[in-house]
């Protein structure tokens, strides 16, 4: 029983100059299940978001969407499949309420002009599917949200536009124990209506309690892609910090070039 | 031989099922009742008109529906017509709340509970009764309650609903119903259902929370101890006595293991219990509950390795005692309520890789592991639950004593197919229960 991935790579390469980042990734994502990215700090894993959201272009490699072979080379080209990035550096518009930040240059897609208090209810439904009961006002600026509410307004974006799939670079580093407990209980609700979800963490816990598949990168290289059910906490840090664990991982060490 | 059910018997059974549809799902139009409950148009116009002279479900325009067209009207339940007490004796706090159909809270009232304090059953029923009074007082015109139910943390006989112990406010056989049906003020008595706290909170999960569409599920309940309510195929585990669940007993550490309140060593939930969470955290393990466990985790969180070196433990005893519970039933899904809650967000990494290499992989390949949707309220949400079932089993017939208060019941049977069940966890069928009378103690875990 095979299932077709919402997002499946192949062979990424990507360098920047002449320093190469990413060697030979591949990174599958599937409907209905959270996958966590982990991977040490300059491993390759907001280089590998921002390949997938059509930031960068990848050197080589392949890029697969619901099973097709598509062409990423801008953020738009991205949104059109339906990928949907909270990048690391969060891109919300301090000086917006929360309306506008959900419906920031999107308005063309809908054809017609869409009115104001359609674009509240819309955006007051959408929190509302995600059991969001945190934020007050909808036409509270952004800056002055915390850092949960940030995340949770970002997340409700992706979820208002129907994305497939939904990238999320470290959503829970800056926030408190129970800011994050609202950030998982969202993304895990994400992946329950059906999206597929990528999660980047360096919280173990984090990793563990929401997601379905783990994928540890190691020196830019893909270590392995392994079910959460069949982990534990010391296989996955031996991943992160030597790219293997036992059976699992580069069967040659990084500087032996092959993967 | 037992005869096929009567036209009233069919009517009363879809009467139930609709009312159940709407009380669990919310605004649904006839379409898609009739689409769920395999019946024809016909039958369903004629369930929802009895239904809405009996001032249960209402018709209307739906809410936003962000769509373009006609919308069509919806059955909608009435929180207002019919509602239930919801009573809680937690280890922090006495709740008693006032739940309308469709699981609205309509009004609460609760104190701080210390465990310090003497626990005189007699004391708590004169505290929830007064709140009861409170919420009942306050209730909409029209209202009717038709039913009790009262979660406590122990173990709770089948089927007379004695609470036979709990280990951590001392009682032994008390009979909390009598002594709560003795203080209630209710227009017109209904029986008052007792419940173990983590059965109701499986309840609850079951059908409003998480653990919708899983058949197979276990609530665990962390509060000083830790309870689990055991959902197979469907269905509650009661076990013969009705004491089935005690997780928290189960014996994981058997030679070096901490005293438990049960009088036994190496408990789960001495181990991996609250006051082993804060030993093991250097912290005061008398001073217990939600506050100090959440104190626990953010330090932890900030970097205390002693915090940090508890949360561990504790994850690995849990995964210990869940490993077991896998093994032993297969679950597709655990849900974490209570102090657990925060527990395992603190301890996941620990909790999950010990489940890994103790469960069978066949038996844990598929294990979602879950905190609660419901949090704080599952509890009273899954009391409410139970106290509605008769009302949900039969409609008319458990409102017809209240019908003085509100809109006339409507009488006569009617040609039907038989609805097709619901869901699971179906009610009690008292039906024939002599001894099934109003200020009866009855419904034990959760009584079918
Ligand atoms: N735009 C860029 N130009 C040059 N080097 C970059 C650029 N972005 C990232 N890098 C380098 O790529 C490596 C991977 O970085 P990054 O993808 O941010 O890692 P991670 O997110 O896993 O911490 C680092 O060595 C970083 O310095
Ligand atoms: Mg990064």
């Amino acid at each position: 029983m095979t299932r077709t991935p919402i997002l499946e790579l192949r062979g990424i390469d990507k360098s920047f100059g002449a320093v190469q980042v990413l060697h030979d990734v591949a990174l599958s994502a599937y409907a209905g299940e959270v996958t966590a990215l982990v991977g040490d700090n300059g491993a390759g894993k907001s280089t590998l978001v921002k390949c997938i959201g059509g930031i960068h272009p990848i050197d080589a490699g392949d890029y697969l969407f619901e099973g097709r072979p598509v062409q990423v080379h801008s953020p738009r080209d991205a949104a059109e499949l339906g990928v949907e990035i909270v990048y690391q550096d969060l891109a919300l518009c301090d000086n917006l309420d929360i309306v506008q930040n959900m419906f920031l240059g999107r308005e063309k897609r809908r054809g017609a002009f869409l009115d104001d208090s359609t674009m509240e209810e819309m955006a007051a439904a959408t929190l509302k599917g995600l059991s969001v009961r945190t934020v007050k006002s909808l036409r509270q600026k952004v800056s002055s949200l915390s850092g949960g509410q940030r995340q949770t307004v970002a997340i409700a974006k992706a979820v208002l536009w129907n994305s497939k799939l939904v990238i999320l670079d470290e959503p829970t580093a800056a926030l408190g124990v129970a800011q994050t407990a609202q950030v998982l209980e969202l993304v895990r609700r994400l992946a329950d209506n059906g999206l597929a979800v990528v999660l980047i963490s360096h919280n173990m816990n984090d990793v563990f309690a929401v997601s379905d598949r783990i994928a540890a990168l190691y020196l830019g290289r893909m270590a392995a892609q392994v079910t959460t059910s069949d982990v534990t906490h010391a296989q996955v840090v031996e991943l992160i910090t030597s790219g293997r664990s036992g059976d699992l991982g580069l069967t040659t060490t990084a500087n032996g070039a092959a993967a | 031989m037992k005869a096929g059910p009567s036209q009233e018997e069919i009517r009363q059974h879809n009467l139930g099922a609709l009312l159940r549809h709407v009380h669990l799902g919310g605004p649904t139009s006839r379409a898609d009742l009739a689409t769920r409950m395999g019946l024809n148009r016909s039958t369903i116009l004629a369930l929802v008109n009895d239904l809405t002279a009996a001032g249960l479900v209402r018709e209307e325009l739906p809410q936003v529906t962000g769509r373009a067209g006609r919308p069509s009207l919806v059955v909608r339940p009435v929180a207002t017509r019919a509602h239930v007490l919801a009573l809680d004796v937690g280890v922090e706090r006495l709740t008693a709340a006032l739940i309308g159909l469709g699981g609205v809270f309509l009004d609460r009232r609760e104190c701080a509970w210390s465990p310090e304090r003497p626990q005189d059953p007699a004391e708590v029923a004169d505290i929830l009764a007064e709140y009861a009074d409170d919420v009942l007082s306050a209730a909409p015109a029209g209202g009717s309650c038709v039913g009790v139910a009262v979660a406590v943390r122990g173990i709770v006989r089948h089927p007379d609903g004695l609470v036979s112990l709990t280990p951590n406010m001392g009682w032994k056989d008390v009979d909390l119903a009598a002594e709560l049906s003795g203080r209630l003020h209710l227009d017109v008595p209904v029986p008052v259902l007792v419940a173990n706290e983590a059965n109701l909170g499986a309840l609850a999960e079951h059908r409003r929370g998480g653990g919708r569409g899983s058949q197979n599920l276990i609530y665990l309940h962390g509060e000083i101890g830790i309870g689990a309510g055991i959902v197979v195929d469907g269905e509650l585990l009661r076990g013969g006595r009705g004491y089935a669940g005690e997780i928290g007993h189960i014996t994981v550490n058997p030679h070096r293991g901490r005293p438990c309140g049960c009088g036994a060593h190496g408990c789960l939930e001495a181990e991996a219990g609250e006051r082993a969470l804060l030993e093991a955290a250097g912290r005061d393990p008398r001073v217990t509950g939600a506050g100090a466990v959440r104190a626990v985790v953010t330090a932890a969180d900030l970097g205390d390795v002693t915090a940090r070196a508890a949360l561990h433990r504790v994850g690995d005893w849990l995964g210990i005692g869940i490993g077991t519970l896998a093994n032993l039933f297969n679950p597709d899904l655990i849900v974490f309520g209570g102090t657990l809650r925060d527990v395992y967000l603190g301890s996941a990494a620990q909790v999950r890789s010990r489940v890994n290499t103790s469960a069978l992989f066949a038996c844990r390949e598929h294990l979602r592991l879950r905190v609660s949707e419901l949090g704080g309220d599952a509890i009273l949400i899954g009391a409410a639950e139970l106290a509605f079932s008769e009302l949900l089993a039969r409609p008319l017939e458990t409102l017809s004593p209240h019908a003085e208060e509100g809109a006339p019941i409507p009488r006569g049977s009617r040609r039907g197919q038989l609805a097709v069940n619901p869901l699971p966890l179906e009610p009690a069928d008292h039906g024939n229960d002599p001894g099934h009378g109003p200020g009866v103690r009855a419904g034990l875990g959760l009584d079918r």
